[in-house]
């Protein structure tokens, strides 16, 4: 779990040119939206292809993102118990 | 109408610089882009995913407002010949080459008003919005239809023109034998803040811009019917900075303006669509520097297209 967690970080920061940002920097209960990294819509979208891409998971519910995608440990958690 | 913030990104040393025209260098194969540091003028969370023609271009829009103190204006006007190059390849390049879902970002920001757009999400404007790509009159396009909006209610309009350029496009241009141009390839922004009203932040007064395409089987007698309608003549002309890069012997260009000054734009901008407004912004600052009280801006890039825009000093 805390290997995917780190791996997560780091396709994060490549996807989504987060360029001034180390692994280090964010913490696995940070909010990636909003206050905590400030990520916005564009990344949700960017987020959902991740997932797919790289994890085989189709998103079928929009609703359910704002919940995956609050922290790392949200992500992690999300992807342990859906990847195929 | 008056020009009362110019701001651009070059090959020189133009950026928030008010003597650069007075350091302009002739441009070769080695020069390069000068730019700012964008962290000081754009987000770090909005930069991060800008390419270069949109850095350049809400810089220097952004630059506009902060020089004229004009917040919100009433339209956000932009040229564009060949629009958002490199996020274009690189989402086409996706395309070709990644299985499964194809991101986002860089389809997003392909089109060409995600310029003009982002300008308008910076500066939080919901007032008109356009962006014209007319290949080599897009800056003049751009011009003239915020010449309109100031004929009618506006009294105020961010407008300017940005192009870059990519190493693809070097290779493009190099498969179909344009290798005149191939290493003269360059990129800019120009942006200006256009007014009905004269402030203290006034450098000179924007005539008229007006374009003709394809016919330019008479060229003088467009250029001599586009000063009689604003009440003027080639005599009353200072100097012409003409943007042909070739397109125009120098035969013709003497034949056309006998003896009047004309400086080759290109030569301090190298090559793209929309150096017109490159232009605008030299003439501008050299009729603010007193070099001149009338000067004319005269496009013919593409040798079938012809642009022409007359500037005059405050004073005339």
């Amino acid at each position: 779990m805390e290997d995917l967690k780190e791996k997560l970080k780091e396709q994060i920061i490549d996807r989504l040119n987060l360029e001034d940002v180390n692994v280090t920097d964010f913490s696995d209960d940070m909010p990636l939206f909003g206050g905590g990294l400030g990520l916005d819509s564009i990344d949700a979208l960017e987020l959902i292809v991740l997932l797919e891409n790289d994890y085989g998971i189709e998103l079928a519910n929009p609703e359910e993102g704002k919940e995956i995608f609050d922290t790392i440990n949200s992500l992690a958690d999300y992807i342990q118990k859906n990847r195929k | 109408m008056y020009i009362n913030a110019c701001s651009t990104i070059s090959h020189q040393n133009s950026f928030q610089n008010e003597n650069w025209i007075n350091e302009l260098t002739l441009l070769d194969e080695n020069n390069e882009l000068i730019t700012p540091n964008y962290k000081e003028f754009i987000a770090p969370t909005a930069l991060r995913r800008m390419s270069k023609i949109i850095r350049m271009g809400l810089t220097c829009a952004k630059d506009c407002v902060k020089q004229s103190g004009i917040e919100n204006p009433d339209a956000i006007i932009v040229g564009t010949a060949l629009g958002c190059l490199a996020d274009t390849e690189k989402f086409l390049n996706n395309a070709l080459t990644l299985k499964g879902l194809i991101p986002p970002t860089a389809f997003i920001q392909s089109t060409h008003n995600t310029i003009a757009g982002q300008i308008s999400l910076e500066l939080k404007n919901h007032n008109y919005n356009v962006t014209h790509t007319q290949n080599s009159l897009s800056f003049e396009h751009a011009l003239i239809d915020a010449i309109l909006c100031l004929n009618e209610d506006d009294s105020n309009i961010l407008v300017g023109a940005v192009d870059e350029e990519i190493p693809l496009l070097g290779e493009l241009t190099g498969q179909f034998g344009l290798d005149s141009i191939k290493n003269k390839l360059t990129s800019s922004a120009s942006f200006f803040m256009l007014s009905n009203n004269k402030t203290e932040t006034s450098k000179a007064k924007l005539v008229d811009s007006y374009t003709v395409g394809l016919n330019t089987s008479d060229s003088k007698k467009i250029i001599n019917e586009f000063l009689e309608r604003n009440n003027t003549s080639l005599a009353d002309v200072d100097l012409v900075l003409s943007n042909s890069y070739g397109t125009v012997s120098d035969s013709e260009i003497k034949n056309l303006f006998d003896s009047i000054e004309v400086i080759p734009v290109e030569q301090h901008t190298g090559y793209h669509l929309t150096t017109a407004a490159f232009g605008m912004h030299l003439a501008t600052e050299m009729i603010n520097q007193k070099s001149g009280n009338q000067i004319l801006i005269y496009n013919t890039l593409n040798n079938s297209n012809i642009g022409l825009t007359l500037l005059q000093s405050l004073e005339a």
